[in-house]
């Protein structure tokens, strides 16, 4: 049965094992998104454990969420148990496989790596206090830092190894969730002329493509951005990145 | 102030972080907010990427009261004359190089060297950027 024979509505009101027999029995890749928007709080939760351990709390919910997928396509339908139950462990586990065997992509220092994770909530802050983009000064005085301390901090979160988008879909262990969710990878042809990126933009999962156009064709900025997609600005900017990054290396 | 300040890197993808930084030193010291910095940033890496992986390029910054100017290049041609033109501003009029940095910048320009290389040109004005 394909996944059009079931209305998104129908899905919301089915009972977890119901979604998960459609998913396994009748490849209904609705069912399974259906689970993974459902128990997105689950991983929040999960993810939240280890928010003080030097990484942006969204990059750890998206590990997190990488566990949840691993959890729905291995579950046995014929065991009695919920798949809260069971998705928990898979969750712990991905992130605390996570922290052991990806990590930071370069060695950095632990205050380092603590002063990033400081960095967001305080640059949103900040902009919520100023009414603009705090400059690297204020940043720095409210973190009491130095500005050389703080752009360091930027720039190895920046070089911090997430489930990036160059891991592509392809890599069917490390797929990420969130990011291909929704994405239609398909019919997607090498473009030759490198005057335009579009064609790349197909390449990417359905929420990079959104945050890119409402930043290069609506020109929102980056805080408003990070409003309207529920992250916060220094995860919108490393996203962008990552995002044109990819799309010239598919130009490539 | 009025300084200027010019650095000439390798076209190494490991050097790319060597060049946010000091970016962001220079940024620092005009006082320009975290997007601003965060979007000069991003235009000069996506030329940078536009310009292989062989050879250096030259980097001129020049800090002016509120704006900051800078001169990326030469950079290997290569179609990248086609990218750089003025994007056309309609929506869904096409994601470019020229887009994203029409995006980034407040303004910028290009000229081709005698060689045939590109030489860009960026301006970057101060607390543009609103909550």
């Amino acid at each position: 049965m394909k996944d059009t024979d079931y209305p998104a509505r129908e899905r919301a009101r089915l009972a977890d094992r119901e979604l998960l027999r459609r998913y396994h029995e009748d490849a209904d890749v609705g069912a399974r998104e259906t689970l993974v928007r459902r128990h997105l709080s689950l991983v929040r939760t999960l993810a939240r454990r280890y928010a003080n351990c030097g990484e942006p709390l969204e990059d750890i919910e998206q590990v997190g969420a990488i566990g949840l997928l691993k959890a729905i396509d291995r579950f046995d339908l014929g065991r009695e148990v919920a798949l809260a139950t069971y998705a928990t462990p898979n969750v712990l586990g991905e992130i605390k496989r996570h922290f052991r065997d990806r990590g930071w992509a370069i060695r950095v220092p632990r205050a380092l790596q603590e002063l990033n994770a400081r960095m967001s909530q305080t640059i949103e802050r900040l902009t919520s206090q100023l009414g603009r983009s705090p400059s690297i000064a204020e940043i720095s005085a409210a973190l009491e830092t130095t500005p050389e301390e703080t752009l360091e901090a930027l720039e190895v979160g920046s070089n911090y190894t997430t489930l990036s988008l160059s891991t592509g879909p392809g890599d069917e262990g490390d797929a990420d969730p969130l990011e291909t969710i929704g994405s239609d990878d398909d019919g997607f042809e090498r473009c030759e002329d490198r005057a335009a990126l579009e064609p790349a933009l197909a390449h990417l999962a359905s929420r990079e493509r959104a945050i890119l156009r409402m930043r290069f064709e609506e020109g929102l900025p980056q805080i408003q951005i990070a409003d309207q997609v529920g992250l916060s600005q220094m995860h919108v900017s490393r996203l962008i990145r990552r995002s044109l990054g990819a799309m010239r290396e598919q130009l490539d | 102030m009025s300084e200027r300040i010019s650095l000439e890197v390798p076209l190494d993808a490991t050097f790319g972080p060597v060049v946010r930084l000091i970016v962001g030193g220079i940024v620092e010291r005009a006082d320009f907010g975290f997007e601003d910095l965060d979007d000069l940033q991003l235009a000069i890496e996506r030329l940078l990427a536009e310009a292989g992986h062989e050879g250096r390029v030259r980097l001129d910054f020049q800090l002016g009261a509120g704006r900051i100017r800078t001169r990326v290049g030469p950079l290997r041609e290569s179609g990248l004359a086609d990218a750089l033109q003025v994007p056309d501003a309609s929506p869904g009029g096409g994601m470019t190089l020229g887009r994203v940095l029409a995006t980034v910048v407040d303004s910028y320009g290009f000229e081709l060297t005698s060689e045939g290389d590109v030489l860009v040109r960026l301006e970057k004005l101060a607390g543009k950027t609103a909550a």
